[in-house]
């Protein structure tokens, strides 16, 4: 095995890293004078941006930065002066929960959904799409509406008691997981039910369901192995999405995770911390993609073909919308 | 009111999304059926009931939590901790003056420019050690010191000037003659033991409470029963930081929190449905005045100021923007200071005479001008489309801008001709150091007037209070005549809290942070 697979995904997170930094230059203002309100005098703010160590160069903090987070030491916070490491460890433990559980949600979801699409000879690929394109915060209202407001089963706003981890109120991982899961699994249903049709329209599966084969047994044996790799890729990209997609239903529903961190960090320019958030969704895709390709590798060499899982919808989905 | 200006970048979520927001809330209050609505909030009444604990979700943001009560308070929920874990030298009394604390007298020199200060001698930190003037002066030292983070919060006192006498006193001395240094000292004079360093971590203090777990979301504070004060009713606090104001307000109908501190008005509105809910309403919390700049055309001329105060339908502008929860205003921007000028005749709507003093001022085929706004603080941009409306009633054509919520500060505050400001209950006195002044580091409306500019002198050098708000009250008429302000209305502060939570503050700025005297009915 040589390293060459793994040099790409690690090409990957600096490229992603120097993006996040660069778009955070763009932003205007600094955590200098974000942080005066209008009310500060001119030499406060230059003896803040002096203390922060703004006035240096982009380029040089970038640097310090990356030969930093190399060695583990992500900096600290500009603005409260912890570090950032250790604001990460606090919440990252209740953002993974929350992706895991989604994760799970969206598999489940999707497998129904292709199910159900499959008994359907593939039709009813509308629905996927448009429910796809439906924004997180409007599943998040209608959710909370429904299941917070009117029915009362599940909390409005996932707190978690004190000093505790999810797994003390997993009834607080509900509504902000279904609501990342509904339009990932929407949108993983929409591009993988391309290759379902592909490959129903294969001639050893029209062959088998002509000759009566119970459906279950088609799926079972003639499809699902042509959906497998496509199916992973798909995963690994929806995780990536999932882990990107916090930010938003965390700060909805007061969850504390890593999401909220970034959305607040952003607002105060606080770019160790949004620099450091901007890695977990993309380390996540990144690993997960490097998993997905492995598993492809060998999963083609044992089946001897080479054109398992390159299916169009894959190539639509890395230039997708997660 | 800088120290109000973090809760603008939690607050700087997309309208849209807002609006999703406060619709999911009205859409999930309606559900539940009750037809209780809100009462405001008892004065305390009964006997106090001792123990429980209260849970109280307060604005904070993950990002800017912190344990250094010195530097820049960036969160209220780290606020809240540090009023309930450390004592401060004073408070601010109901009456916006300051009462004691840590410190139980204070009287100045003859040239009003040292000032002794007297502690209690009853104060432990929460490790066993008393509180002494050493500490006080270190921990005072120490704010001054990193004034750049806190934007020089003492700024008026040298601290090397200022010195102990004793264990329980301490003499501080102000740059310049300073009536009001008790004032200065409120709410934000948290007292650290001497020499204490590493502020990573949870320090000692000598409050009512005393911290058990503290993270960036939560923090858990239990009673210090060592404490010299009053002993606090509750067993245990649990703050929670909640960024979004909805969430928050959602917290406390849903039954998952005791408190919601600052919700919106439309927060509150559809609470009305739920039931078993009190208001706190704290008058003149938030204001948006419109700000013209005195310097620039067209404001330059004092005829076309007086027109657009006369243009302004106040009690339509409270009702729209604040759903009714405020109070309508007269273009002074502080009118809960104490010193403000209660005589002064009530501006009214007057679209003829407005006219007629556009048409004088040479523009009788009306005026186009951009007014700008932003969303920083919710209705922000709401109080200038309908400013907007209510101008073009007398041949103004203003054209609203809003601008990115994050930058208005730095790019459009105190440099555009015509915007829309906010005020958090900042006093009249700190008002005129920031912006009103010739020497004002923001002088938002460009008011430059020599006559205001020494009888605020003549006022701040002045010991006795009422001999003081009334020297105050005379600048202001000039400002209320001639300024550059249109102050339309202030909106009440608003928390939501359970049925059966008691005694907690209604008072002016910071007062709100101290609940050590709440108590819960059973």
């Amino acid at each position: 095995m040589t390293l060459r697979p793994f040099l790409r995904p690690v090409l990957l997170t600096v490229a992603a890293t120097a993006v996040v930094f660069t778009a955070t230059e763009l932003l205007p203002g600094d955590a200098g004078d974000l942080r005066r309100a209008g009310r500060a005098s001119e030499q406060d703010i230059a003896d803040e941006r002096d203390r922060l160590g703004l006035d240096r160069p982009a380029a040089v903090r970038y640097i310090d930065w990356l030969y930093g987070a190399v060695r583990g030491d992500l900096g600290r916070s500009l603005v409260s002066g912890r570090t950032v490491t250790g604001l990460f460890a606090e919440r990252l433990p209740a953002t993974a929960a929350l992706v895991v559980f989604a994760l799970a949600v969206t598999v489940l979801l999707t497998a129904a959904a292709l199910t159900v699409a499959f008994l359907r000879g593939g039709h009813g690929g509308a629905l996927a799409t448009g429910l796809a394109a439906v924004p997180q915060s409007v599943y998040a209202a209608v959710l909370g509406t429904v299941f917070a407001g009117i029915l009362g089963w599940l909390p409005a706003v996932s707190l978690l008691p004190p000093g505790g981890s999810p797994f003390d109120a997993p009834q607080a991982l509900v509504l902000p997981g279904v609501t990342l899961a509904l339009p990932s699994a929407a949108y993983a249903t929409a591009l993988l039910r391309g290759t379902l049709v592909d490959t129903l329209r294969r001639p050893h599966v029209s062959d088998a369901r002509t000759r009566g084969v119970p459906p279950a047994l088609v799926l079972a044996r003639h499809v699902l192995a042509f959906l497998l790799i496509p199916a992973l890729r798909v995963t690994a990209l929806v995780a990536g999405g999932l882990m990107a997609g916090t930010a938003l239903v965390e700060t909805m529903f007061g969850y504390p995770g890593t999401g909220s961190l970034l959305v607040s960090a952003v607002a105060v320019r606080d770019v160790p911390v949004v620099q450091a958030a901007a890695l977990p969704p993309v380390v996540v895709l990144l690993l997960c993609m490097l998993v997905a390709d492995r598993l492809a590798v060998l999963h083609s060499g044992r089946s001897g073909s080479t054109d398992h899982g390159s299916g169009p919808a894959v190539a639509a989905a890395v230039g997708g919308r997660a | 009111m800088r120290l109000n200006a973090p809760s603008r970048a939690h607050q700087s979520i997309p309208a849209t999304r807002r609006a999703l927001l406060t619709v999911a809330g009205a859409l999930l209050l309606t559900g539940c059926s009750s037809s209780d609505s809100p009462g405001d909030a008892a004065a305390p009444t009964g006997k106090p009931v001792d123990g429980g604990t209260l849970r109280y979700a307060v604005t904070g943001s993950p990002a800017t939590a912190s344990n250094d009560p010195h530097g820049g308070l960036g969160n209220e929920s780290d606020l809240l901790r540090f009023a309930l874990a450390y004592d401060v030298l004073t408070v601010p009394g109901k009456d916006g003056e300051p009462k004691p604390r840590l410190a139980v007298s204070w009287k100045p020199n003859k040239a009003m420019n040292r000032w002794t200060f007297t502690l209690r001698d009853d104060a432990q930190f929460t490790d066993g050690r008393p509180v002494r003037a050493a500490d006080v002066l270190y921990s005072l030292r120490r704010i001054a010191d990193k004034s750049a983070e806190n934007y020089g919060r003492l700024a008026d006192f040298d601290m090397k000037a200022s010195s102990a006498d004793g264990d329980h006193t301490v003499v501080l001395a102000t740059r310049a003659p300073m009536a009001q240094a008790a004032k200065a000292l409120e709410s934000v004079s948290f007292i650290v033991p001497e020499g204490t360093k590493d502020f990573s971590k949870t320090v000692p203090g000598s409050g009512p409470f005393k911290v058990r777990t503290s993270g960036a979301q939560t923090a858990v504070l239990v009673r210090n029963d060592r404490w010299w004060g009053s002993r606090p009713h509750l067993d245990r606090i649990e703050i929670q930081a909640i960024a979004d104001p909805q969430a928050r307000a959602n917290a406390v109908t849903s039954g998952q929190a005791d408190v919601a501190g600052s919700v919106s008005p439309a927060a509150v509105k559809s609470a009305g449905n739920s039931g078993g809910l009190q208001v706190v309403r704290r008058k003149g919390v938030t204001e948006y005045p419109f700000i013209m700049r005195m310097d620039t055309k067209p404001f330059d001329d004092p005829r076309v100021r007086e027109a657009f105060r006369l243009a302004t339908d106040r009690k339509a502008l409270v009702d729209t923007v604040f759903l009714g929860y405020g109070q309508i205003a007269n273009d002074l921007p502080t009118p809960y200071d104490p010193s403000y000028p209660g005589d002064l005749p009530q501006r009214v709507r007057d679209v003829a005479k407005a006219k007629e003093l556009l048409q004088q001022a040479g523009h009788a085929d009306g005026l186009t001008i951009t007014l700008h706004t932003t969303t920083a603080y919710p209705g922000m941009d709401t109080a200038a489309t309908l400013y907007a409306r209510q101008l073009s009633e007398i041949g103004v054509k203003a054209n609203v801008k809003v601008e990115p919520a994050d930058t208005y500060w730095t790019a459009v505050y105190a440099k555009k001709t015509f915007y829309t400001g906010y005020y958090g209950g900042i006093s009249f006195p700190d008002l005129a150091r920031v912006g009103l002044l010739s020497t004002s580091p923001t002088n938002e409306t460009a008011w430059k007037n020599k006559k205001f500019d020494t009888g605020f002198t003549r006022a701040m050098g002045t010991l006795d209070a009422d001999r003081r708000n009334t020297l105050l009250a005379d600048i202001q008429r000039d400002l209320w005549k001639d300024g550059g302000y249109v102050v339309w209305g202030t909106g009440d502060g608003l928390d939501l809290a359970a049925r059966g939570v008691t005694g907690l503050p209604d008072g002016p700025g910071f007062q709100r942070m101290f609940i050590d005297q709440v108590w819960m009915a059973k």
